[in-house]
C-alpha cells in the first residue's frame, strides 16, 4: 500500500484519497455541530429549567441565561429557599443533530393536521415544480441570448449594459408587482426565480462563450464556413460542456431564491413549512427542512454531473474536477 | 433580438399561467385572504365544516403571510382581506380601498409590549430602547400606552424590527422591551424568562379592531353573497364560545397553524370574538374606542402623524355597517 500524497500542485488525488477527502468534507462540519451540541462545557450559554424551585416566574422547560440562572440560585440559597434546577443547554435556535434527524424522519410521517393541509412530500414537490419552471423559463431566454452575446459583439452591446444594471436589483423587491400582474398563486413565484436567475445566466453564458478558443473559429472561417455555420457547427459544440456546467451552477442559484419567492402570494411549498415552524420556534423542523433542500440540490447536481460525463466524454476538465 | 426576448418572455409567462391554471376566470368563488391571527383562523371552523356550502355561497379562503395578504388585496387579486382597521386605512391610502363590513374581533390582550426582566411598568421604559415594527399596530399600542402613562414618544428610543423577529431581538438583550402580538409575543417571553407584558391591548380594548374588508366593486356586485358570508360568522363565534364545542373548534384552529390544541387555547383569551349582535354596537358612530369609527379615527391620526401616509382618510368611506345591521 502506497502512502497517499496529499499535496501535489495541480495533480488529481488518487481515488482512495478522493473518497477520504469527500467524507471529511461532510464529517468535519457535522463533528463541529456535534461537539457544540453534546459537550456540555462547549458554548451552552443557557440553562434549561427542570425544577423552578422557589423562583415564581420560572417554569420547567424554560431556557434562561447562565448568569441570570446563577443569580437566581444564589439569591435562593442566600434566603435559604429552594434553588431552581436545570442543565446547560444551547439556545433554541441550535438544536442537536439527533433532534434534527428525528424531526427529519417525523416530518414525513406526520399526516397533515388541517383538512386542506398537505403532506410534506407534496409541499416539497410543489417547490420543486416552482424551481423547475423558473429555471426552464429563464434558460429558454438566457441560454440563446447568452450565446449570441458571447458570439456577436452587437448583441453584447445591445443587451449587456442593461443586464449588468438589472442584475443588481433585488428580485424580491418585484414581489408585489408580480402579484399585481400574475395573481397570487404560482405565477409570481416563478417570476421571482426567473428574475433572480436570468440576468446572471446571460452574463455567465456570454462569458463562457467568449472563452472559446479563437483559433477554432479562425480555422473554420479560413475553411470557408459561413457566419451562421460558425455559430451552429463551431461555437455551440465548442462551448457545450462548459455551458452544461454553467447550467448546473445556475440551477443551484435558482434554489437560493426559493424561500423569498414562495413568501409571495399565498403561502405554499417548503417555505410554508419552514416559516410556520420558525414562528413557533420548532427549529429542529426548520433545520430538517433546510437539510431536505440541501439533499435535493446536491442529489440533482450529482445526477447531472454523471449525465454530463456520459454526454461529453471528451471533456477532460469534467473528469478532473470530479 | 429584443423581439425574440419579448416573445420568449410572453411564451414563458403564458406557459407558467397555463401550467398552473391561473388567468382570468369568470364567476369565481369569493376570494378571502386570511393569516395567522386567532380571530381570522376562526374562519377555518366554517371552512372545515362546510358551512359556506350550506349557506349557498362559494368562498375560497387563501392563506397568506399578513403583509403579503395586504399586497394581494391592494393588487386586487383577492376580493376581501382580514386585517386590522388601521391597516385597512393604510392599504386604502395606497389605492387598495377596502370596506369594513363586519368585525371578527378586537384584540383583548394578545397584542402586547413585553419588557425584559426588571421592566415592570411603562414608566420604567423612560430613556430605554423598544424594538417595534414602526408604523404597524404595535407601534400604535405603544404610543397609546405611553400617552396613558403621561409620556411622549420621545421618551423612548424606537428600534425598528420586524414583528416576526422580535423574540430574537428581545433575547439579544440589546433592547429593553418589544411590541408583538400572539403567538410571537408568547414566544418572546418564553425566549427570555422573567420578561413580562408591561402593557397589553386588554387595557385598551377597541384600539385594534379586526375586520373583513371587502373590495368595493365586489361588494357592489355581489352584496347578496357577502351577506351570506357574514351570516356564517355568527355560527363560527357561537361554536367557538360554546364550552361544549370549543374543544373541537380549537382543534381545527390549532391544526391550521401547526400547534397543539393545548398550546392554542390560551391564545383565544386574548382575542374577543365579536358576533353580529355585538358588532352592531361597535358599528354605531361615536368617539372613542367603543366605536369602530372612533377607533379608526385614532388609527388615522396615528398614521398621518407617523407619515405612514400623508392625507387623513375619510373614515366613513371605509365603513359600511348596512350588512351587519341587516342581520337579525
Amino acid at each position: 500500500m502506497t502512502r497517499i500524497r496529499w499535496f501535489q500542485v495541480l495533480r488529481p488525488l488518487t481515488p482512495r484519497a478522493r473518497l477520504v477527502a469527500l467524507c471529511f468534507s461532510f464529517v468535519l462540519p457535522v463533528l463541529a455541530w456535534g461537539v457544540v451540541s453534546y459537550v456540555p462545557f462547549v458554548w451552552h450559554p443557557q440553562v434549561l429549567i427542570t425544577k423552578p424551585g422557589s423562583v415564581d416566574y420560572l417554569q420547567p422547560g424554560m431556557r434562561m441565561d447562565k448568569t441570570a440562572f446563577a443569580g437566581e440560585v444564589k439569591e435562593a440559597l442566600d434566603e435559604h429557599k429552594d434553588p431552581p434546577e436545570g442543565y446547560p443547554t444551547n439556545p433554541i435556535y441550535l438544536p442537536a443533530p439527533h433532534e434534527v434527524l428525528f424531526a427529519f424522519y417525523t416530518a414525513f410521517k406526520t399526516p397533515p393536521a388541517a383538512q386542506d393541509g398537505k403532506w410534506l412530500h407534496q409541499s416539497l414537490w410543489h417547490s420543486i415544480q416552482i424551481i423547475f419552471w423558473g429555471f426552464v423559463i429563464s434558460s429558454i431566454i438566457g441560454v440563446p441570448l447568452g450565446v449570441l452575446c458571447g458570439t456577436y459583439a452587437v448583441f453584447s452591446r445591445i443587451s449587456e449594459p442593461f443586464v449588468e444594471f438589472f442584475r443588481y436589483l433585488p428580485a424580491p423587491a418585484f414581489g408585489a408587482l408580480a402579484v399585481a400582474i400574475l395573481g397570487i398563486y404560482d405565477g409570481p413565484k416563478i417570476t421571482i426565480i426567473v428574475i433572480g436567475t436570468l440576468f446572471q445566466q446571460i452574463l455567465i453564458i456570454a462569458n463562457t462563450t467568449r472563452k472559446l478558443d479563437v483559433s477554432l473559429v479562425e480555422a473554420a472561417l479560413t475553411l470557408g464556413t459561413s457566419n451562421t455555420q460558425v455559430l451552429s457547427r463551431v461555437v455551440i459544440p465548442g462551448i457545450l460542456p462548459d455551458l452544461y456546467r454553467d447550467q448546473r451552477i445556475l440551477l443551484g442559484w435558482a434554489w437560493t431564491y426559493l424561500i423569498v419567492a414562495e413568501l409571495i402570494g399565498t403561502m405554499s411549498g417548503i417555505t410554508w413549512f419552514i416559516t410556520q415552524q420558525a414562528r413557533y420556534q420548532h427549529f429542529n423542523n426548520v433545520y430538517a427542512a433546510i437539510m431536505m433542500i440541501g439533499i435535493i440540490g446536491l442529489g440533482t447536481d450529482i445526477v447531472l454531473a454523471l449525465i454530463g460525463r456520459r454526454l461529453f466524454p471528451w471533456d477532460r476538465s469534467l473528469v478532473k474536477s470530479e | 433580438m429584443k423581439g425574440t426576448a419579448r416573445i420568449a418572455s410572453v411564451v414563458g409567462l403564458l406557459l407558467s399561467g397555463v401550467m398552473f391554471g391561473m388567468g382570468p376566470v369568470s364567476a369565481e368563488p369569493l376570494k378571502v385572504g386570511y393569516s395567522d391571527w386567532p380571530g381570522w383562523v376562526a374562519w377555518q371552523v366554517a371552512i372545515d365544516k362546510g358551512w359556506f356550502k350550506e349557506a349557498g355561497v362559494d368562498v375560497a379562503f387563501e392563506w397568506f403571510d399578513y403583509s403579503a395578504s395586504m399586497d394581494a388585496f391592494t393588487a386586487g387579486k383577492i376580493d376581501a382581506n382580514l386585517m386590522t382597521n388601521g391597516d385597512t386605512l393604510v392599504t386604502g391610502s395606497g389605492g387598495g380601498k377596502g370596506i369594513m363590513v363586519m368585525l371578527t374581533d378586537f384584540s383583548n390582550g394578545n397584542d402586547m409590549i413585553v419588557g425584559k426582566p426588571g421592566i415592570k411598568t411603562i414608566k420604567d421604559l423612560k430613556g430605554k430602547k423598544v424594538g417595534i415594527e414602526v408604523g404597524v399596530v404595535e407601534h400604535l399600542l405603544l404610543l397609546h400606552a405611553l400617552q396613558e402613562a403621561g409620556m411622549k414618544e420621545k421618551d423612548v428610543t424606537l428600534v425598528n424590527a420586524k414583528t416576526n423577529e422580535t423574540p430574537q431581538v428581545l433575547a439579544s438583550g440589546q433592547v429593553d422591551a418589544i411590541g408583538a402580538w400572539q403567538p410571537i409575543s408568547g414566544e418572546a417571553m418564553k425566549g427570555l424568562p422573567g420578561s413580562k407584558p408591561v402593557y397589553t391591548s386588554a387595557k385598551a380594548a377597541g384600539l385594534i379592531y379586526d375586520a373583513l374588508a371587502v373590495n368595493p366593486t365586489s361588494l357592489k356586485n355581489r352584496k347578496e353573497d357577502w351577506m351570506k358570508v357574514i351570516k356564517v360568522w355568527d355560527r363560527v363565534v357561537h361554536y367557538i364560545d360554546d364550552p361544549k364545542t370549543q374543544a373541537d373548534a380549537v382543534k381545527i384552529m390549532a391544526a391550521r397553524v401547526g400547534l397543539t390544541p393545548e398550546a392554542y387555547t390560551p391564545l383565544l383569551k386574548g382575542t374577543k370574538l365579536i358576533d353580529l349582535a355585538a358588532g352592531k354596537k361597535v358599528f354605531k358612530k361615536a368617539e372613542g374606542l367603543t366605536s369602530l369609527y372612533g377607533s379608526s379615527k385614532i388609527a388615522d391620526d396615528f398614521n398621518v402623524k407617523n407619515e405612514v401616509y400623508k392625507q387623513a382618510q375619510d373614515i366613513d368611506s371605509y365603513i359600511d355597517p348596512s350588512l351587519t345591521n341587516a342581520t337579525k
